[in-house]
């Protein structure tokens, strides 16, 4: 699927209900900003910030709990069972190991729930951006002229619900690749696409 | 354009079958065994250490095996040289390599990004040299001819390069005016350094890595070797460093008088290093490209388009301030470069221990109209020195002076005051020193504890940006920020907000609206 970039911006618009900020609707291909004066350059500041799927922090959070019953309930079947009985001292070590497992667990499964609710991205015509972080909000801004590969990642889980991960490289090396995870199929194969129809990108890459 | 062409065939048209390479690279090829044998001696070790009594009864075995190693050696070294055969057919470059893995590298010259000449010192009399080339794309597609005779080595690479730019004008014919066979062949010299500049390097710079590196495994036989000669001269190291029953003077002038024991041979090789490494340094110019000669064992030739650079580093250690030299460094992209040399000191270009003039002269060739040193630095918020000492510091340091008091350790509490003391004071010159500006073209930092460095680069370099905000720097409406360029992250903390964001707003701008490549 070869689109314009004029046809993208539609076909993106009619999927996820979004609009690309910045994109000019009337010229397609060419940049918007060339006149600006600093105060009104385009600023990150008012980048309108899409949520990823709400069934991705679901999905999340019943994995979590999930794997954190499963391991304690691990630890127990390991303790109360008689095949090989353990000693009193490891059967109590036990009991502290899955309160210990137990904690960490809700904590994490917690601190997901709440976290995956700040996870946003946002896509302009020359850039993608994502937001997360809890306690930290961390924004990054890869430029589409940047990048130098996209992938689209999906584990069994994400295939089961229908979601997917944007994976963006640049030059800036492995420390720095950024992930969006949870997008819906649709939505993230179209900014694949978005990416790489961006002609800049098929020039430098 | 096409006259240049014209000028090189000759040597192309030369090779069109697969050659060999002279058989000096036996030489080459003995040193990569040994080389490899060595870096995995710890698996050896074993083998060793259990075959040792078994030997000692046994002395022919063990000539056999020496005999049988020194056979394989020799065998192995052979049948490299047999299998490795290049070919040059029109504008590319074919080389097939390997004993029991082969290995078949097709190169177009219009590919390759950069190309070094790498000469041993075992090549140096009989004039060879060993040409590596760098392609743009993954480590794995690194080509190097191992054997050539220098003069056609440098013809080949002339000729390289010239079909790169060559291609690169196809390319971009907007930018074809600079770049004539004749700018290829004039080469001015930049830079170069005297044995005084290399000293004065060692003693400022610390290239001990180099020798630890290579003395790593015998560590433990030194310390022991250095105890027993102490104790030949009858002096009982252990003992000297009792401390219960001496006075406190008496302690001091140990401390002292060992650290300046220890330091010495330290500086004696980190000289050596220096010596080494920059042996007859000279940085020149051929056209939009910087090559950096330099070495005594090996030396090394390391070149760099202008449009490769992504950053250039001033940097000063408080010795070098104390001295007045400075090394500055052109910072090519490393993420793909780090891979495959362990030294990746050899790919970026260095000036080490310039003067300030030098320095000025050397930035200004490559970042026209940069105001490094002139431009007024924005300091980073006082917020940081309250964070890393009130937050950090403060509680860390109460926590261990109270732990220390209640279990009755007092005379600890004299050790961690001081370097708590220390610690708060590269604190505070981390943030004195922190500092940022920028203009139309380049972005500029400070930072540096005691010493201080400059770093500068071009917007449309940056590759990436990252805007970091705690709940507790919101409220106070700061924030960090974060530019990636192909040579490695910035970080800049505790920025007003509103100006990191103006700066990253400016910087995609530059990069998206400007369409440069970074390379």
């Amino acid at each position: 699927m070869f689109l314009s970039k004029a046809d993208f911006a539609v076909h993106y618009t009619k999927i996820t209900g979004n609009k690309i900020k910045g994109f000019n609707h009337m010229q397609g291909t060419a940049f918007t900003n060339t006149s600006l004066t600093a105060e009104s350059l385009p600023s990150l500041v008012e980048l309108e910030f899409q949520p990823i799927s709400a069934i991705y922090r679901q999905s999340n959070l019943i994995i979590n709990v999930a794997f954190t019953l499963f391991l304690v309930t691990l630890l127990f079947v390991i303790q109360q069972q008689n095949i090989w009985p353990l000693s009193n001292d490891v059967a109590d070590l036990f009991n502290w190991l899955m309160l210990v497992l137990f904690m960490l667990g809700g904590f994490n499964t917690l601190y997901a729930a709440f976290a995956d609710k700040q996870k946003f991205y946002a896509l302009r015509q020359q850039d993608l951006s994502y937001r997360s972080g809890l306690l930290f909000r961390k924004t990054v801004s890869q430029p589409m002229l940047r990048i130098q590969h996209v992938e689209l990642k999906r584990g069994p889980i994400d295939r089961k619900v229908g979601l997917a991960k944007l994976q963006v490289f640049s030059a800036g090396g492995a420390m720095h690749t950024f992930e969006i995870p949870g997008l819906p199929l649709a939505s993230a194969e179209s900014i694949r696409q978005f990416i790489l129809d961006h002609k800049d990108v098929n020039r430098h890459g | 354009m096409d006259k240049s062409v014209a000028a090189f065939t000759p040597v192309v048209e030369n090779s069109k079958d697969w050659q060999r390479i002279s058989p000096i690279a036996l030489l080459f090829f003995t040193e990569r065994l040994i080389k490899f044998f060595a870096s995995n001696l710890v698996a050896f070790l074993p083998a060793l250490y259990f075959g040792y009594d078994g030997l000692k009864e046994n002395p022919q075995l063990g000539l056999a095996i020496i005999v049988g190693i020194l056979l394989f050696i020799c065998l192995t070294t052979f049948l490299n040289y047999y299998f490795f055969q290049y070919r040059l057919t029109q504008d590319h470059i074919e080389i097939r390599s390997g004993v029991l893995s082969k290995k078949y590298i097709n190169l177009p010259f219009s590919k390759i990004q950069n190309v070094k000449l790498e000469q041993p010192i075992y090549y140096r009399p009989f004039n060879y040299t060993c040409l590596q080339l760098d392609t743009a794309g993954s480590a794995k597609q690194e080509a190097q001819i191992v054997a050539l005779k220098v003069d056609f080595a440098e013809q080949l690479k002339k000729e390289i390069l010239a079909q790169h730019s060559i291609t690169h004008h196809a390319e971009n014919p907007d930018d074809s005016a600079e770049l004539t066979p004749d700018a290829v062949e004039n080469e001015i010299i930049l830079n170069t350094r005297s044995i005084t500049d290399l000293v004065i390097h060692g003693i400022t710079n610390n290239r001990i890595w180099i020798f630890l590196g290579g003395l790593a495994p015998f560590f433990d036989n030194i310390a022991s070797y250095i105890v027993s000669t102490f104790s030949d001269f009858g002096i009982n190291i252990e003992q000297l460093l009792t401390f219960s029953d001496k006075p406190m003077w008496q302690i001091t002038l140990y401390a002292v008088t060992l650290t300046f024991l220890i330091l010495l041979p330290f500086i004696f090789f980190s000289i050596a290093g220096a010596v080494i490494t920059f042996y007859h340094y000279t940085l020149s110019k051929v056209g939009d490209r910087y090559i950096r000669r330099s070495g005594l064992l090996t030396k090394y030739e390391v070149s760099m388009r202008l449009s490769r650079l992504q950053m250039v580093i001033r940097q000063q250690d408080w010795l070098d301030l104390l001295l007045k030299r400075i090394n500055l460094k052109f910072e090519q992209a490393n993420n793909v470069l780090t891979q495959h040399q362990a030294g990746a000191q050899n790919n970026r270009i260095i000036v080490p221990s310039i003067f300030a003039h030098q320095c000025a002269a050397l930035v200004d060739d490559v970042y026209p109209n940069n105001q490094m040193m002139t431009i007024a630095y924005q300091r980073i918020s006082k917020r940081f020195l309250l964070r890393n000492l009130v937050f950090i510091l403060l509680p860390l340091y109460s926590l261990v002076a109270v732990f220390f008091t209640v279990t009755g350790k007092t005379q600890l509490l004299w050790g961690i005051t001081p370097l708590a003391i220390f610690a708060a004071l590269l604190i505070f010159m981390r943030w004195y020193r922190w500092g940022y500006a920028s203009d139309d073209n380049y972005i500029y930092i400070r930072r540096g504890f005691f010493g201080v460095d400059y770093l500068c680069f071009e917007h449309y370099k940056v590759q990436q940006v990252k805007f970091k905000q705690s709940w507790f720097q919101q409220r106070h409406q700061l924030c960090s920020i974060s530019v990636v360029l192909a040579a490695g992250a910035i970080n800049l903390p505790f920025i007003k907000a509103d100006k990191g964001s103006a700066m990253l707003d400016e910087v995609l701008y530059q990069v998206e609206s400007s369409g440069k490549s970074w390379m």
